[in-house]
């Protein structure tokens, strides 16, 4: 270890070194396994590879052209065909079909067969638009054409925009896709307003149980607090498992109604909105009652005495004293809540309906059904975006609420 | 004071409820995976430790339990040799960026679990580590060195570091320091963060969907499927195994970190 005297900047720098040397490991290990992936993976929400790689002929010859002309002319065909001749020798064919299949659905199969009849040199010719258009009828629709003169750059706002239900018009406008075909607006609100619940039913168990923690004696307070912690140290898998047993038609729950002869037939309890926010706050419980009750042990009970005796009800005391002080960790607990909130998959996923899936269960739609990684990773921008507001929102509201109580 | 007294029992009896509702339903499993029965239905019709036999013989979840153990095993003790001297020079060293530093490392803290399986899912199978353990070990390893880094940065703060001067000034090279002076004195921090890393990654389950094949798929992973198609009393025997290994670690952690503190 080096000794702690530094003589000059320069060997005071050079004294850092075999600290640096020991952190070292650990961050190329965490960039290499970790961030480097994430990053591979979010870029592929703006990749416009498949499309600039494999069309890059095809949207040359249609520089200029829009799509009041009409089907492109004959150079763009020609085009076509020597670009997808080249892509089906290279085996990129498949990927760029699944593409194009993606901005304009159902053109996957006609691409697929064009591109094989292109490089069999079967479309030559002098009229290679008529040969293209009789061997796929597909090749009429403007719209995949516009695509193609549209996303000809290295990236491409396509995934982006359909996250947000939004799509680009064959004239270049942006605008929202018609409402039947709108989905991933209502998943973002529907992912928002759970965690939103979640956390506000969190808050509202956590301050009379915080309450409480603070004011027992020690002995209780440590067991008090054990209870707290013991959900927190087991495993999210299980916790829910648990759920689903008790809530199930022939669980606990249901059994124990109809022995009473409250209910005739079992309740469906379990996969829907009711079993994912009571699941989701039992788990997520705890990380609210720790910071608020750190926060309120720190606050002398002599305050509220002194609001009391001055004649103050209890409700103003607590709201007027009390609650300024423990704003910030209640802030703190609701800010892990919600954020923990925005990202849970296995909760929703095992006890939610089809109805109650959050934004996690549909990235991980994406890349395992139907493949579609530039939507997932575009959700995933979503995701993160949400939650870098949340955090900076909870930052904003902690720095003015420390001004106004100092 | 009587409305004192009665605002006092009834902040008690919320408190009881809350946390009834915190623990109780944890236990449900106890008497799910003792039922003689193949429902889960209660009361059970009858005890018996068939589930459990079941979970402890049949070749699929033992090879689960084997991967788990494995996957655990190497991710702690890779977490653990790239996270202890990171503390090291974290807590030691005076260098710009440190905060920054800190702030890379906490990133999977804080990303949703499901963006860094799909990320490694996509990363490893470029790579060619898809399907192997190897490359699940690596994943948890990053999921559980912030963990450690933590447990190791806190045990670092109560380090007198007059104890390294005096190794040095005695004749002990940088190395043997550390070895005899520095890790004796951190044990039980380092093996209470290893505890916890091993937990990590002993309890993932959606990474470990991503990156296993049948034949490596873990514990947890086994539970996950298990629900998603058939609920057999098994998962719940798997499930109290789960609960019972994971509480005898923490406990252990626990005694760790009294006698530390």
């Amino acid at each position: 270890m080096p000794s702690v005297a530094p003589a000059s900047p320069l060997t005071a720098a050079r004294g850092q070194l075999p600290y640096l040397a020991m952190v070292a490991p650990l961050v190329v290990f965490v960039v290499l396994t970790v961030i480097l992936p994430v990053a591979l993976f979010l870029f592929r929400a703006v990749d416009n590879r498949e499309l600039q790689a494999n069309l890059a002929a095809t949207s040359a010859a249609l520089s200029g052209w829009t799509a009041e002309q009409g089907l492109p002319p004959e150079p763009a065909f020609a085009a076509l065909v020597r670009d997808l001749a080249a892509a089906q020798a290279a085996g990129h064919a498949g990927t760029l079909a699944a593409r194009l299949n993606q901005a304009v659905p159902g053109s996957r199969t006609f691409i697929l067969k064009t591109a094989r009849l292109a490089a069999e040199g079967a479309l030559t010719g002098p009229d290679v638009r008529s040969a293209v258009l009789a061997a796929a009828k597909g090749w009429q629709n403007p719209a995949l054409w516009s695509v193609i003169a549209q996303e000809r750059g290295r990236f491409t706002a396509f995934y982006l925009l359909t996250s947000l239900d939004l799509q680009r018009h064959p004239d270049g406008s942006i605008g929202a896709v018609p409402a039947e075909q709108a989905l991933f607006l209502s998943i973002l609100w529907r992912t928002i307003a759970i965690s939103l619940s979640v956390t506000a039913i969190c808050a509202l168990l956590a301050l009379p149980v915080a309450h409480v923690i603070v004011a027992a004696p020690r002995w209780a307070a440590a067991g008090l607090l054990a209870l707290v912690l013991l959900p927190l140290w087991t495993s999210l898998l299980v916790r829910t498992v648990a759920w689903i047993i008790l809530l199930q038609g022939e669980g606990p729950i249901n059994s124990t109604l109809q022995g009473l002869g409250l209910i005739t037939e079992p309740l469906r309890l379990v996969y829907t909105r009711g079993s994912l926010v009571v699941t989701m706050v039992q788990v997520l419980l705890p990380l609210m009652i720790l910071p608020i009750v750190s926060v309120l042990r720190r606050i002398p009970p002599t305050y509220m005495r002194a609001a009391r005796s001055l004649g103050a009800p209890w409700w103003t005391a607590w709201r007027r004293v009390q609650l300024p002080m423990l704003l910030p960790g209640l802030l703190t607990g609701s800010g892990i809540v919600f954020v923990f909130a925005l990202g849970y998959y296995i909760t929703p996923t095992l006890i939610g309906g089809p109805g109650d899936q959050m934004l996690s269960s549909f990235i991980v739609f994406y890349t395992d059904k139907t493949l579609n990684w530039g939507l997932a990773a575009a959700l995933s921008v979503q995701l993160l975006a949400v939650l870098a507001l949340a955090a900076g929102a909870v930052a904003a509201v902690r720095a003015l609420a420390s001004r106004r109580v100092a | 004071m009587r409305v004192e007294v009665w605002r006092g029992w009834l902040a008690w009896g919320i408190t009881a409820l809350v946390l009834a509702y915190l623990v109780l339903p944890l236990f449900v499993i106890v008497p799910m995976s003792l039922t003689s029965g193949t429902n889960l239905t209660l009361p059970v019709p009858g005890w018996s430790w068939r589930w459990f036999e079941v979970v402890l013989t049949d070749p699929r979840w033992v090879q689960a339990l084997g991967n788990s153990l494995v996957v655990g095993l190497g991710s702690t003790v890779l977490a653990v040799s790239l996270a202890t001297p990171a503390a090291v020079g974290l807590v030691w060293g005076r260098f710009p960026g440190r905060g920054l530093l800190l702030g890379l490392i906490a990133t999977p803290l804080v990303l949703p679990i499901v963006i860094l399986a799909v990320a490694s899912f996509g990363f490893y199978a470029t790579v060619g580590l898809m399907g192997s353990r190897s490359g699940l070990i690596l994943a948890h390893a990053g999921l559980a060195a912030p963990v450690v880094l933590t447990t190791v940065m806190a045990s670092l703060q109560s380090f007198d570091r007059g104890l390294m001067r005096a190794a040095a000034s005695l004749g002990a090279s940088p190395m043997t320091a550390f070895r005899r002076v520095l890790l004796p004195l951190i044990a039980p921090g380092v093996t209470a963060g290893a505890i916890i890393a091993f937990i990590v990654s002993f309890d993932e389950v959606v990474i470990a969907s991503y990156l296993t094949t049948a034949e490596q798929r873990t514990l947890p992973r086994m539970i996950f499927s298990g629900v998603r198609e058939s609920i057999s009393p098994a998962i719940a025997a798997a499930a109290v195994l789960l609960v019972l290994f994971s509480a005898a670690l923490l406990a252990i952690v626990t005694a760790l970190q009294r006698r530390n503190g």
